[in-house]
């Protein structure tokens, strides 16, 4: 049934003189599907945009009351604000180090992923060679497999590349220096992905008359290409940063001292001791460091973070 | 949003130019330069390891130091005889189909609200909020709401609904809180994906159904949902995806302490549990990628139904 006969279906089922009740019946369906649905589904969905500024809102205002009044008066307002729950976190729950440990492995592995995704990327979407579409299609299947089928390996490779790197080739080792790996070969893919379809839609004159001015194509890529492709660029690394910063599996499975475990990681630590040490203006301090970075970033680059999840997703 | 004419076909002049010269270009001289080290990288961190999985996956071993033998294809019949696996599965099953099926009944029921809404794009922006939030910060405030002790239920009392209260995070009711709280924090995202096809919908066709007499109700029937079927089936695809790796929102309810209730556990989280050893510590890696190989192929196979169910003729814009 194609749409066009429905509308013009609708417009001669129309009688040219209805009955008066029949109109009436219409007008009261008119009323529902035009206005009492549509409305409806609005304060439902209104109600759901409040839950979610209410759930962030909510989750402040606790880390700034007393132990006590979290758990008494859980939608209560703080008698005084408790500032030293942020600084218990930091430094009793170690969430500074944790933070610290957040920062660095998340940055160092997003920087390093676009670093090496953006040029194999623009080869992709630029060069003719046969091989490209073998490329692509590799590139897609490392896409679609999910972590499940690579954890043991990893896991193993994890305690082989410290022994190796320990006892053979430098006598020091850091697993975060492992995760870093890990991140950055299993982000590699989707910025590799995602880049692929933000270079191939600029012109391609642009390189051209770079290369006519002399610049070699190298030189084409990292000065005219890379400026001019930069939006696109940042929100990759923008998604990047996002996953790795929530990414806990990996830190579970690859990270063993808690002294080096990033913040979720710290945040299920210190939830798990909850029954026997009621820190709980702690916990909520905790969540306010793991969760208010990442809203911060979403309230500076929330259309590019919609846009690279969604018409990423769509492309 | 403006201008919905027939897009001009930019890539014309470069298909044509294509033939004229097939002398080396700039960007195939950088090829081996340029894809070597990503390339590299991902061979060496995903497909390499995806390979050793379905080799581990036919042996007895249970991690370095124990010895290694060929188990043909013992670890595969042993999951699906054992109860703990099959329950972990199944679980998957429910939380992927039971979970997906709301999301996207909610999807669509917002659609018809959204059109030409005031403030659609600031709704649309708030609620795909928690997608951005770590899953284990939404479990760990969830679970601290619906402790028994805690403010649902302090909410249900005071409002003089005693009889609702449950002990929402005993193991008999807890995996049903977890998909509650997925299907909240995963519904905005869905809903940005399937609005973004929305979006492409020329609004003269609204207009029109609009003069022809069609309700809103009909409009969202005959227009919304036919010509975002393909954002949808994308959309459920990409849930399918995700919701069979399920594990973070589940560990954040349930913690790593210990062992998971077995009611609650997904696919994921009893292939973590093999990985690490879980409470008694001894890890069994080649169970361990079986299930890792079970999630993938189950993942692919659903994937794969999807396509074919949700394959429609494309609807075609005049």
């Amino acid at each position: 049934m194609t749409m066009s006969s429905t509308l013009t279906r609708e417009r001669t089922s129309s009688p040219p003189s209805p009955a008066p009740v029949r109109s009436r019946r219409r007008s009261a369906r008119i009323v529902v599907e035009d206005l009492v649905i549509p409305n409806t589904v609005r304060v439902l969905l209104w109600l759901w945009v409040a839950f979610n500024l209410a759930m962030a809102i909510w989750v402040g205002v606790q880390s700034l009351k007393t132990d006590r009044d979290v758990l008494t008066a859980p939608f209560g307002l703080p008698s005084s604000p408790q500032w030293e729950n942020f600084a218990t976190a930091w430094t009793v729950s170690g969430f500074g180090g944790a933070a610290l440990n957040s920062v660095l492995i998340v940055g160092f592995s997003g920087v390093i992923t676009i670093a090496l995704a953006a040029p194999a990327a623009y080869v992709i979407a630029r060069s003719r060679r046969p091989a490209v579409r073998a490329l692509t299609t590799y590139v897609a299947l490392c896409v679609a497999l999910p972590i499940q089928a690579i954890i043991v390996p990893l896991f193993v490779a994890k305690t082989l590349v410290s022994r190796f790197a320990v006892e053979i080739a430098f006598g020091w080792w850091d697993d975060r220096i492992t995760l870093v790996i890990v991140y950055i070969g299993t982000s590699l893919a989707f910025s590799v992905f995602l880049l692929t379809a933000a270079f191939a839609g600029l012109p391609e004159s642009l390189t051209e008359a770079a290369e006519l001015d002399g610049a070699s194509p190298a030189r084409a890529f990292w000065s005219v290409v890379v400026p001019v492709a930069w939006p696109a660029i940042k929100s990759a690394l923008v998604l990047n940063l996002l996953n790795m910063w929530n990414e806990t599996l990996l830190v579970l499975v690859l990270l063993d001292d808690p002294a080096k475990q990033t913040l979720p990681a710290a945040l299920l630590r210190l939830y798990g001791t909850m029954q026997y040490n009621a820190d709980w203006g702690g916990l909520f301090a905790g969540l306010v460091i793991l969760i208010y970075p990442m809203i911060v970033l979403y309230l500076w680059a929330g259309g590019r973070i919609m846009e690279g999840m969604t018409s990423g997703a769509l492309k | 949003m403006s201008s919905t004419g027939p897009v001009p076909r930019t890539d014309l002049p470069v298909l044509r130019r294509r033939g004229e010269r097939p002398r080396r270009r700039g960007p195939d001289t950088l090829f081996g330069r340029f894809a070597a080290p990503a390339i590299t990288t991902m061979t060496l961190v995903v497909a390499v390891p995806s390979l050793f999985t379905v080799f581990l996956s036919f042996t007895d071993w249970r991690g370095l130091g124990s010895p290694m033998s060929a188990a043909g294809l013992r670890n595969y019949a042993a999951l699906w005889y054992s109860d703990t696996f099959r329950t972990a599965m199944l679980n998957t099953f429910v939380l992927v189909l039971g979970g997906g099926v709301a999301i996207f009944a909610i999807v669509f029921l917002m659609l018809i609200g959204l059109r030409q809404m005031r403030g659609a794009a600031f709704a649309r922006s708030v609620v795909f909020v928690p997608m951005i939030v770590s899953p284990i910060a939404i479990g760990v405030a969830l679970g601290f709401l619906l402790n028994p002790n805690g403010a649902v239920n302090d909410l249900l009392g005071s409002i003089g609904l005693e009889e609702f209260q449950r002990a929402w995070l005993a193991p008999d009711m807890v995996f049903q809180m977890i998909v509650l709280g997925l299907i909240w924090s995963m519904s905005g995202y869905y809903l940005a994906i399937v609005a973004t096809g929305v979006d492409q919908i020329p609004p003269y066709l609204y207009e029109e159904a609009q003069l022809a007499g069609a309700t809103r109700w009909q409009q969202f029937w005959m227009i919304t949902l036919p010509l975002s079927w393909e954002a949808a089936s994308v959309a459920v695809v990409l849930w399918l995806i995700s919701g069979m790796k399920t594990f973070e929102i589940v560990i954040a309810f349930v913690g790593t302490q210990g062992a998971p209730p077995l009611q609650a556990r997904t696919a994921a989280v009893q292939q973590f549990l093999a990985t690490t050893g879980g409470r008694d510590g001894t890890p069994q890696l080649g169970a361990a990628a079986a299930i890792g190989i079970a999630i993938f192929v189950f993942t692919a196979v659903f994937v794969v139904l999807a396509r074919r169910l949700l394959r429609r003729d494309a609807v075609e814009v005049a």
